[in-house]
């Protein structure tokens, strides 16, 4: 009985000691948004950021700031995001769609007043909807808010409406 | 070793509730709805001004530009006045404007039948500005967002859907829009020409339906 206390505090210890050296690698692979930076691209860029061939589960939420649904999920997006934070195979990306011109004038208060320490970028695409809007996802009629699965470019999952805590945890541990 | 046990209790904790909750999300079906060539429903629904309208009111139209639309939505908003220049160039022509607010006022107070009241007089709509109460038509429809336009030709009786999305390829700037889609589509039914996009997507705001 000794022995089983002893092999499992040492497991305790050893992976602790894992989580640590994990949580410092990931301090510097996520680059957590602590500056609240809003960076406004189009879709061609956003493609790049997003279809990244480097084994990472990039969880994509489609939003405004004045959109009530996108609003009301954000805090569970958040609690979700930093609950996986230190996974070096996990990311969080926002992608508003608030007017580039609001970038700095609402979007970037908006993330400061709610804390929201997580990649941020503003699409200013209007013109090309109807390119970028079916190749996130076919079925997307552009209803926000929005969220799609990926890793190394491959879609993994697309929902279109607000989603529950817990349908979003399910869908992030199913391809993790 | 504390925060450990947080940790896992933690992640116990969702991994349950993830399975309690995982049945109820399967619910949510694709997009029913109109598809392009399909008959759509006829409604009576109330106006701003309490009378009840339908399509079938409108004896000499040609078709109608249906628009779901509410007070809401800045994307909406920022199609306001060129909804009202639709109805001004169209209705004349025999494609008169019919806006249809679908959301619930409970999930978005704003967009009460008071405030539909307020924001046509404010904006001064020259259209019925309907409230799909009960929220019984947009689903037929196949609405999912504001603005959701539904362009409509009456065939031997029968309201035929020709054009189903947007307005036109730009919210943001109404001067620099390159593909005005429902003029496109409009002006084809009256020329009798074929509609080259028949459908077009585009953000919008989710239309509003209270929890259960």
């Amino acid at each position: 009985m000794r022995i089983l206390i002893l092999i499992l505090m040492a497991m305790i210890s050893l992976n602790s000691q894992g989580q640590n050296t994990k949580k410092n690698m990931t301090g510097l692979l996520s680059g957590a948004n602590e500056d609240h930076k809003v960076t406004v691209v189009n879709f061609t860029k956003l493609e790049t950021i997003i279809n990244k061939k480097d084994n990472i589960l990039y969880v994509v939420n489609f939003w405004a700031t004045w959109c009530r649904p996108c609003v009301m999920e954000l805090p569970d997006y958040m609690e979700v995001n930093k609950f996986y934070h230190n996974n070096p195979q996990f990311k969080m990306i926002l992608v508003s769609l608030d007017l580039a011109k609001e970038a700095e004038t609402i979007v970037h208060p908006f993330l400061v007043k709610n804390k929201m320490d997580v990649e941020v970028y503003l699409l200013d695409d209007n013109k090309r909807m109807n390119q970028w809007i079916p190749a996130i996802d076919s079925k997307w009629s552009g209803a926000i808010p929005a969220t799609v699965f990926y890793r190394n470019g491959v879609k993994l999952d697309f929902k279109e409406s607000k989603m529950e805590k817990n349908e979003l945890i399910k869908i992030i541990s199913k391809n993790l | 070793m504390r925060k450990k046990i947080i940790n896992l209790s933690l992640i116990i904790l969702l991994a349950f509730t993830c399975q309690v909750k995982a049945q109820k999300m399967e619910n949510r079906s694709d997009h029913i709805g109109y598809k392009i060539g399909d008959v759509a429903t006829d409604f009576k629904l109330k106006n701003i001004d309490n009378k009840m309208v339908s399509l079938s009111d409108y004896k000499d139209a040609k078709g109608y530009i249906v628009i779901f639309t509410c007070n809401h939505c800045p994307y909406a908003k920022a199609y306001e006045n060129r909804i009202i220049g639709l109805n001004y160039k169209y209705a004349s022509k025999g494609y008169p404007v019919i806006a249809i607010n679908p959301n619930d006022p409970k999930a978005e107070p704003q967009d009460s039948f008071e405030g539909m009241k307020l924001r046509a007089k404010e904006k001064g709509f020259t259209f019925p500005y309907l409230f799909d109460e009960g929220q019984t038509i947009y689903p037929k429809y196949g609405a999912v967002r504001t603005p959701h336009v539904f362009v409509l030709q009456k065939v031997n009786g029968k309201n035929i859907v020709r054009y189903i999305g947007a307005i036109d390829d730009n919210y943001a700037d109404a001067n620099d829009v390159s593909h005005k889609y429902v003029e496109d589509a409009v002006d084809a039914l009256l020329s009798d020409k074929p509609i080259l996009v028949t459908s077009t997507v585009a953000i919008g705001c989710s239309i509003k339906a209270q929890k259960e």
